[in-house]
């Protein structure tokens, strides 16, 4: 199964976490390890990591399971996954991809600034994509549009609370000061740098 | 929405302006201070709550601990409004585990969004239970949860998570959930026509199907079908091409699947999924298009190689893997290396030949020093695993020396890799000794204690050993430092043995005491003590350095550790007993040989690897490791397991660790592998067996189950099998011990039976086997029919008619098993004798046990005769020869027959049937040169005969 779900910016500030199984040390402690063991990696090495010593602090109750973490590097940010032996390493290498697309496409460009400000939104598409540690959907389409629906169920519910406002906001309707998308993502998801 | 909010936005704007670590603190503190106030003071409205809560998860998402808005998140739950429904759960879902006491309070909540009619909401349930349910949650709603995933009415997107939900209640509480019980319904959705769902549910059929392999047994075909349909027939929604490979994820996930189950016999399903192995394979030489592509394409062509290697080490497919994967070790890109490397590993750890990897030695040994240390844990794991008695002295080598400049990390688990197969693989004890001293001098504070023990214990128990080893560890000893270790081990084997070695030049005992006593002041109080022994040991064999001795003695009568000093007090008491005192003697005599025990070694690995959830299908190691770990997982569970299987375990370890001490030499291993075996055979055979009796005990029976049964077995068509939905038909025909019979599958309702499998069982594989001709499909349209054609063969005589289970979903699930009307006489072949043929055979067969009779009342036609033309009927339907001339009574009836079997050869067979009109009643005789066969004739006649029939 998949242990936890983050994403760091370059200096490593977290912009996504996610556990799927309790932690035994300090969240702090545990980002701080995980961001060091990948960012002292140079580019050109294999995408996947054998991390014995955040298998203690993952608490995978001594069960002997090792923990592997599959990331990957886009831009400004690092996706990092921490799955079991269960997992297939590509496979989530692929799925990685799948929930990068799936943010382009909720964002529309999606850039660092949408994750810190819409926190909430991007969650709600990892749980379209993962739940409780096991894949979901890998369908970017899919995933879509059932955002999409949770949106409009949201928009609906601001609407019946509130008739004088306009609309709940979301994704693609950024306020004008936030807007400086970086435009990082889809020119080069395809390409060879996508590592 | 975050930015709606805009209290939260100025707080998310503050935190990213600092630019302090310090400032982003104190602004959170500050923030989480106000929260706590506004809480405390109560009275907010939702909007509020919202806000505060948001703000929550942003400062936890940033890393912080927080402490505080769990009430909140928990009333915002039960809101009415969407939007604060959804932020309550996320908050949930991330401030709480499943231990937490909150949970409690929102079990009655998420029940509610369960059962209401809104997808929406029911799926914000799903996931919150999916996140933090645990075994309370499972208890109050795995029922809830279950009706989502089989209710006609779910739409695909809350199935999915419903799938997924159930899998995480069963991982915490398995026991609430009947999964055996559920088996057919829940593997019936892997027919789904959305992959989305097939995906999720497949993921929970993996787990369920590990622990009940036999109630999951039908997904095996619905897997290959799967595959089938992706690779083969590229039958799937566009949309879940990812990178123009057909769902990658779906496919690794089945692959993965099949994986843990034994290789199904079924001809058809083996040839179906070499078909799509290959063609996977063959697909990998196709120039990938990108990066992604050729991710996804390598994902499942590596799970499809697992598999192949799974099914058959030796088969051609395996061949194939192993040259892609001698490619993919030498490759550029990293990530293929590494996974090729660590497949290689598996193939090693399975695969009865090690040939071809063995070729590709240097490239692995290359890997070693490959820039990322990922690969290099791999490379380490496959030359572990590709060791044995060939290779072990250049692999054990090459990994020496690259211990000398190994990643600190690496270090502890190389050392115990290089011990044991040192232990396991060695050819000479000289060679061991060596390897393993030199282990210890090069990696000393990483060697445990598990390995200079067995140095001892093996040196002591092997005579021809004792003066080589003290020479080399005397050796080693010599340079001014040494590790601690090998202090100790030249402590004990100088102790016991340097008097072996003691009249070569530079071996004199004063140079062995100053080897070691030069050492002694660096080691720790144990060691100390250690060597305290090993003086008074040499105070009996070498009375020439005695005095230097007893110095010693003398001086650590004042240390202030107690141990030593009581130790060398007493040695000194016993060293200074005048010359002609036998005592000392007799303390010092030789050390016996240790009884055989189990390698610490082997446990503190296999320890390390432990119950690994069965989650792998295979451990690093060698072929034994992994057959060894088969054995333990089919070891019946319950303590109460029969002593025969206690005592084959047992044994095997005896012998194991004999031959360890006892030859090295490893050539015993063989056998032990063999009684592993059959252990784990019998094992598997019992679990089937009670399998069959469970589907045995659930075959339909009736009145007009039973007619329609007869009837086909003494024709060659009929109805099988009808009721208000389904009817099913026959139609077969026979030659020799082979028989190819139709079945027509009709759908009597106007809507689609989906998720149609039918499934065969057969008591006696040994004896008869009947497979699909293909896999069956899936659906049966409305008002329609489908046609299948099975295959049978007869091996040997059988008693037990094949069972075949047909479930599908028409509004709700249904299943239902009949059996199919293939009995022994379907085998048979009429015969012509003349009357002086068939009584010379007759006698010649004689009575019983070879002769088997029934005496039964019949009925008579309606006009009281005896009805000869059913009569008639029956025995050439049951494929007897009817002699005519035999017997002068047109009533009485004498037929013969031979029995064609493939293996168990031709069976003659004869047959008297008289029937008595005043009586009633029916004499029916059968004589046959097998009892068996003799029995079985007669019980397949005497329904149809008697009373009853029509």
């Amino acid at each position: 199964m998949i242990h936890s779900v983050l994403i760091f910016n370059n200096a490593g500030l977290p912009r996504l976490t996610k556990f799927y199984s309790p932690l035994q040390v300090s969240t702090q402690q545990l980002l701080r390890k995980i961001f060091s063991l990948v960012c002292s990696r140079p580019t050109g090495l294999c995408n996947f990591l054998d991390a014995p010593d955040l298998t203690e602090l993952l608490g995978s109750k001594g069960d002997g399971e090792e923990v592997r973490v599959v990331y990957r590097n886009y831009a400004t940010l690092y996706f990092v996954f921490v799955v079991d032996g269960a997992e297939s390493e590509l496979g989530i290498l692929d799925l990685i991809q799948v929930f990068v697309e799936s943010l382009d496409k909720a964002f529309e460009n999606v850039c660092e600034l949408d994750l810190v400000f819409h926190f909430d939104e991007v969650h709600h598409i990892l749980t379209e994509v993962i739940q409780g540690g096991l894949v979901l959907e890998t369908n970017v389409e899919e995933i879509a549009s059932a955002v999409q629906d949770k949106t409009r169920a949201r928009k609906a519910s601001y609407a019946a609370a509130n008739p004088l406002s306009l609309g709940g906001g979301g994704p693609g309707s950024r306020g004008p000061t936030l807007n400086t998308p970086i435009g990082w993502l889809t020119e080069r998801i395809t390409g060879v740098g996508a590592r | 929405m975050a930015s709606s909010m805009r209290g939260l936005t100025q707080f998310i704007a503050d935190i990213r302006g600092a630019r302090v670590r310090e400032l982003e603190e104190k602004r959170i503190n500050k923030e989480m201070a106000n929260i706590r106030k506004k809480f405390k003071d109560g009275n907010l409205d939702g909007y509020q709550k919202k806000k505060y809560v948001s703000k929550i998860i942003f400062t936890y998402i940033l890393g912080y601990k927080v402490d505080v808005g769990h009430m909140e998140a928990v009333n915002l739950i039960s809101s009415n409004k969407y939007s604060e429904k959804q932020i309550g759960y996320l908050a949930v879902t991330l401030l709480m585990h499943e231990n937490s006491d909150f949970l409690r309070l929102v079990v009655n909540s998420i029940r509610k969004d369960l059962d209401e009619n809104n997808e929406i909401n029911n799926c914000l349930a799903l996931h919150a239970i999916a996140n933090v349910g645990g075994s309370e949650m499972a208890e109050a709603l795995a029922e809830d949860v279950h009706r989502l995933l089989i209710s006609p009415t779910s739409q695909n997107f809350v199935k999915k998570k419903a799938a997924l939900t159930l899998l995480r209640l069963y991982r915490k509480h398995p026991d609430v959930i009947p999964a055996a019980e559920w088996g057919l319904r829940i593997v019936s959705i892997m027919d789904d026509d959305d992959l989305g769902v097939v995906v999720s549910v497949t993921s929970l059929v993996m787990a369920l199907a590990q622990d009940h392999l036999e109630a999951y047994s039908v997904c095996y075909q619905k897997a290959v079908d799967r595959l089938q349909k992706l690779i083969l027939e590229h039958e799937y929604m566009p949309t879940y091409a990812y990178y123009r490979v057909p769902s990658p994820w779906l496919q690794v996930k089945l692959l993965r699947l099949l994986q843990y189950y034994p290789p199904s016999e079924d001809p058809v399903i083996k040839g179906i999924l070499e078909r799509v192995l290959q063609t996977i394979m063959d697909n990998s030489g196709e120039q990938p298009k990108n990066v992604q592509h050729s991710n996804a394409q390598n994902a499942v062509l590596f799970e499809a190689i697992s598999l192949a290697i799974h099914l058959d080490t030796s088969s051609p497919l395996v061949a194939t893997a192993a040259a892609l994967l001698a490619r993919f070790i030498l490759s550029k890109e990293t990530n293929v290396r590494y996974l090729g490397l660590d497949t290689m590993a598996h193939l090693a750890a399975r695969a009865d030949s090690l040939e071809p990897i063995k070729r590709q030695q240097k490239t692995i040994i290359l890997s070693l020093r490959d820039k990322d240390i990922s690969v290099r844990r791999r490379a380490l794991d496959l030359l572990y695993s590709m060791c044995d008695v060939d290779n072990a002295e250049a692999v054990v080598g090459e990994l020496l020396r690259y211990l000398r400049v190994a990643d600190y990390a690496l270090r502890e688990e190389l050392v115990l890799k290089i011990a044991i197969s040192t232990e396991k693989f060695a050819t000479s004890y000289k060679w061991y000794v060596d390897t393993i001293l030199q282990l210890i001098s090069a990696a000393g504070d990483h060697v445990g204690d598990e390995v200079w023990y067995r140095v001892v214990q093996i040196t002591t128990n092997t005579e021809d050993l004792q003066e080589y080893a003290a020479k080399a560890i005397f050796e080693h000893l010599r340079v001014p430092t040494a590790h601690e270790s090998l202090v100790k081990i030249g402590g004990y084997i100088l102790g016991e043995y340097g008097h072996l070695i003691a009249n070569d030049q530079g071996y004199s005992p004063y140079e062995q005491f100053i080897s070691l006593h030069s050492k002694s002041q660096f080691c720790s109080a144990p060691t100390r003590a250690l060597l305290l022994s090993t003086y008074i040991k040499w105070v009996n064999v070498f009375p020439e350095i005695k005095t230097h001795l007893v110095g010693v003695f003398e001086r650590y009568r004042h240390v202030l550790d107690s141990e030593l000093q009581q130790r060398a007090c007493e040695y000194y008491a016993l060293a200074t007993r005048p010359e002609e005192d036998e005592l000392l003697q007799n303390i010092c005599e030789e050390m016996p040989p240790f009884p055989p025990r189990e390698s610490a070694l082997l446990s503190r690995l296999n320890r390390k690897h432990g119950d690994t959830e069965d989650k792998r299908t295979w451990i690093i190691g060698g072929k034994e490791a992994n057959m060894d770990r088969e054995a333990a997982r089919h070891k019946p569970s319950t303590d109460t397991s029969d002593a025969s299987a206690n005592g084959v375990k047992s044994k095997q370890d005896d012998t194991d660790i004999l031959s360890s001490l006892a030859g090295l030499d490893l050539s015993s291993p063989a056998g032990a592998a063999v009684s592993e075996q059959k252990s784990h055979a019998e094992s598997s055979h019992s679990a089937s067996a009670t399998a069959k009796s469970l589907t045995a005990a659930s075959v339909l029976r009736g009145p007009h189950i039973d007619r329609w049964f007869e009837k086909l077995c003494h024709s060659n068509e009929g109805v099988l099998f009808e009721d208000i939905q389904l009817q099913m038909g026959i139609k077969s025909e026979f030659h020799g011990h082979m028989g190819r019979v139709a079945i027509y599958f009709g759908n009597k309702v106007a809507a689609p039976l989906t998720s149609f499998t039918a499934t065969l069982s057969v008591s006696d594989p040994e004896a008869l086997s009947v497979s699909f001709a293909k896999i069956p499909p899936n659906t049966v349209n409305p008002r329609a029919q489908t046609q299948q054609l099975l295959h049978v063969e007869c091996k040997k005589p059988f008693t037990t008619p094949p069972i075949l289970t047909v479930s599908f979903i028409a509004g709700s699930h249904q299943s239902l098993a009949v059996r199919l009307p293939i009995v022994i006489t379907k085998f048979f072949e009429p015969v012509q004798l003349n009357p002086a043929d068939f009584f010379e055979r007759w006698k010649l067969i004689g009575g019983p046990p070879r002769e088997a009779q029934r005496i039964f009342p019949i009925s008579l036609d309606s006009v009281g005769h005896i009805d000869i033309a059913k009569n008639t009927k029956v025995v050439a339907g049951h494929r007897f020869g009817l002699l005519g001339e035999v017997d002068p009574n047109p009533a009485n009836l004498v037929g013969a027959g031979v029995l064609h079997t493939n293996e168990a050869g031709k069976v003659g067979c004869l047959l008297r049937v008289e029937p008595n009109r005043e009586a009633k009643l029916c004499r029916v005789t059968v004589r046959s040169t097998s009892e068996e066969v003799a029995a079985e004739v007669l019980q397949l006649l005497r329904d149809p005969l008697g009373v009853g029939s029509s």
